[in-house]
């Protein structure tokens, strides 16, 4: 036995583990509110017991650790969440703004198809009306115009998705430095066996946020982590951090390089995945189609229109500039041909009061000029399928944001400050400092009482 | 289980939800329309692009009936006004032919044939805002003039083009009638009759043979104008036709797409009803904790 100065010590070493536990508390309070904090508990071991003679005596308390409560799998899987959210958030913003070209049968592509035909069939009654000729005119050029802004606008969205690209890689470089840079800390401070929680809570942010923009693969290694994204491209490698870097490839737009070559189509996941999908997907199929439609329906009303005689009894000429071979470019490139409306070829045979070839140019109207199709028939579908595609978005967007939702509810009941708890906790610790403190006094006491053996 | 202790996040993103609930309902109301984006119904969306082509088609076919009207109108009277011209030289022709008439009656009797000679030209040569009616095709060029050279004095400029327009769905409706076929066919040349009426008048002589040849054109115009009668009654038709395919096309565009005002009225009062829940639960969502207890 130790005697009076061993329950000294024992008693100490309580006051002190009573303080640091005290302590963590105080921070657990303190960071009820920060996003992302995960709380601590202290881990309090007994110490070392002495054999004494027959007797094993105990000598007190330590504090031998800090213990950050997180759930790892949860983390994971708030990562995953967080990719799928990053991905339909960015396609679903550029989807939103092309649906937006095609809201509102009053106008655009569709109602300029419908009024170029109406103003065939107004000509018809009085073909050899100026008025009505240059109506037709008009009408043909807004229809060209109508397909020029709808392509315009598509590269548009599409030149700015790709700046958005760039900036998003320049984020992912940020992230992942930051990421190597706490790793660094992490390590040292874990070689000295230090708690390294708040650390690891900042660690877990940004590669939360590194989720949010690129597909990330957390591979626990024996001293630290590595990241990669979902093909393997390591991003993140212990203390170690790889760049990606942009170049403009032949389509024009920003090609994404890892050290190990381009990996531009193999991601999967977070904000990139979402802007590259629209950029090199969505976009250029959505213009391919306009493409086809104004190649489609410019070469069958150029062939209508050559069939006729205009007002000088001249045959017609393209009515439109003819389009691109392959029709790549076509919406962009649509423009009228004639501008004088005399050389509208309405008439059959050269006579000036003819409408004959007015109803080839109507015909036009039902006839299957792009893959198959109407040409008003087809562009429903294009109509159907920009509107499906938001939808789908949308409300995938919606269940992601639900499924995150949850997960960030287990994760909070895992890792969430409670201030019942803390309070519950404070009590404890100030009781066990109390106890503590009285076992001192007492222990003062009877030292007093030896010292002062004798005197009386 | 261990709660979540911080659960405001979860509802704020209710609150969020119900908000755009209720933002989805106040738009449909306020706009009268369910669908304003492709995404709110793609399918509709879709049906809405050919419903609006039919629409505008629909309503031009009905411009285009409400034009031709007026000038298979203006066509028919004229040709009214051609039987009333003939009708009076073959009056005038009997009575040259009954034989009682001295050389100055039939001298004035000439006079007023070749007045109604000229009065034929006219109208066969009348214009319809800006076109010669019976001028085939050839809209823009006087189709009857006076030509010496000709048998019945009369030259036919015009062709024999007849124009088509669109009326409705594959319904094509004849615009005109050639003058070569109404005034000038072989056999039924009516000008040839006034000027075989005129000749026997001035040599007393040959009035059955001009009056039967005038005749002939008088029955075969009443028989032509019934083209113009029965394209009138068809356009008619049509045109109750066409209104009530418009009425059936805007309600269908209404179904498609018009605000369910019902629907969008319990939508708004489910979101605002949930929105109060969900405002008076997190109002009583206790802000107390152990530490407001302990002293």
């Amino acid at each position: 036995m130790s005697g009076l100065y061993g329950s000294l010590s024992i008693a100490l070493s309580s006051l002190f583990a009573s303080q640091e536990a005290l302590e963590t508390t105080a921070n657990n309070v303190a960071n009820a509110t920060t996003p992302g904090f995960t709380r601590q508990r202290p881990v309090l071991v007994p110490r070392d017991p002495v054999l004494f003679g027959n007797l094993t005596m105990g000598t007190g308390v330590d504090l031998q650790k800090l213990e950050s409560l997180r759930d790892p799998i949860l983390e994971l899987r708030l990562n995953q969440g967080t990719q799928d959210q990053g991905k339909l958030d960015a396609s679903l913003g550029a989807l939103q703004q092309i649906e937006a070209m095609f809201s509102g049968t009053d106008s655009g592509i569709g109602d300029a198809i419908s009024k170029f035909f109406d103003s065939v069939q107004q000509l018809s009654t009085d073909p050899s009306n100026m008025a009505l000729r240059q109506g037709l005119l008009t009408a043909a050029g807004n229809l060209a115009s109508a397909f020029n802004n709808a392509a315009t606008n598509l590269q548009t969205q599409r030149a700015n998705l790709d700046l958005n690209v760039s900036q998003t890689v320049g984020q992912v470089n940020n992230l992942t430095q930051q990421i190597a840079a706490v790793n660094q800390q992490i390590a040292s401070l874990e070689n000295s066996h230090q708690d390294a929680g708040a650390f690891v809570d900042q660690r877990t942010n940004l590669i939360r946020q590194l989720s949010g923009l690129v597909d990330v693969q957390v591979i626990q290694t024996e001293q630290s982590i590595a990241l990669t994204t979902s093909n393997g491209t390591p991003l993140v490698s212990g203390v170690n951090s790889f760049q990606l870097s942009t170049q403009i490839g032949t389509d024009g737009m920003q090609h994404i390089f890892a050290e190990t070559g381009e990996i531009t189509a193999s991601l999967t996941g977070g904000k990139l995945a979402g802007l590259l999908e629209t950029r090199d997907q969505k976009i250029p199929a959505l213009l391919g189609n306009l493409d086809q439609l104004a190649a489609g329906l410019a070469t069958a009303l150029n062939t209508a229109h050559r069939s006729g005689f205009d007002l000088n009894g001249n045959p017609g000429t393209d009515l439109f500039v003819p389009p691109p071979a392959g029709g790549v470019g076509a919406a962009t490139a649509l423009a009228v041909n004639i501008t004088d409306p005399t050389l509208v070829a309405a008439s059959s045979d050269g006579s000036v009061g003819s409408n004959g070839n007015l109803a080839v140019l109507s015909a036009v109207h039902d006839q299957a000029v792009v893959a198959g199709e109407k040409p008003l028939d087809f562009f429903s579908q294009v109509v159907f399928q920009a509107g499906s595609d938001t939808a789908n978005a949308s409300s995938d967007l919606n269940a992601s944001n639900l499924i995150l939702q949850q997960l960030q509810d287990q994760r909070n009941s895992v890792s969430g400050v409670s201030l019942d708890e803390e309070a519950a906790n404070m009590v404890r610790y100030q009781t066990a400092y109390q106890a503590a403190a009285r076992v001192i006094t007492t222990v003062n006491d009877l030292l007093d009482v030896a010292v002062n053996l004798g005197r009386y | 289980m261990r709660v979540n202790p911080n659960p405001m996040p979860d509802y704020l993103a209710a609150l969020n939800v119900s908000r755009e609930a209720e933002q989805e309902a106040m738009a449909e109301m306020s706009s009268g329309r369910r669908v304003n984006r492709p995404s709110d119904d793609p399918a509709a969306s879709a049906i809405l692009v050919d419903n609006h082509d039919r629409t505008t088609l629909t309503t031009r076919y009905l411009t285009s009936l409400g034009l031709l009207q007026s000038q298979w109108q203006t066509a028919d009277s004229t040709l009214g006004s051609i039987e009333t011209a003939l009708t009076r030289a073959l009056s005038l022709g009997v009575e040259g032919a009954n034989g009682t008439l001295s050389d100055a009656d039939r001298t004035a009797i000439v006079g007023e044939l070749q007045g109604i000679q000229d009065q034929l030209l006219s109208l066969a040569n009348t214009e319809f805002q800006g076109r010669y009616l019976f001028a085939g095709t050839n809209t823009s060029t006087v189709p009857f003039a006076k030509d010496a050279a000709q048998p019945s004095g009369i030259r036919y400029d015009g062709n024999s083009g007849v124009n088509t327009v669109e009326v409705g769905e594959g319904l094509q409706l004849a615009v005109n009638q050639p003058g070569s076929q109404l005034f000038t066919a072989a056999g039924k040349n009516m000008f040839q009759g006034m000027s075989d009426l005129i000749q026997a008048m001035q040599s007393n002589s040959g009035f059955d043979s001009a009056i039967n040849s005038i005749r002939a054109s008088f029955d075969y115009i009443s028989a032509q104008r019934v083209f113009y009668g029965n394209t009138m009654n068809q356009a008619q038709a049509q045109s109750t036709y066409l209104n009530n395919a418009k009425l059936q096309l805007s309600q269908q565009e209404n179904t498609l797409a018009g605000a369910d005002v019902e629907a969008a009225a319990s939508n708004l009062v489910n979101s605002e009803n949930s929105i109060n829940a969900t405002l008076s639960a997190i109002g009583r969502f206790s802000q107390m904790n152990l530490f407001d207890f302990l002293k």
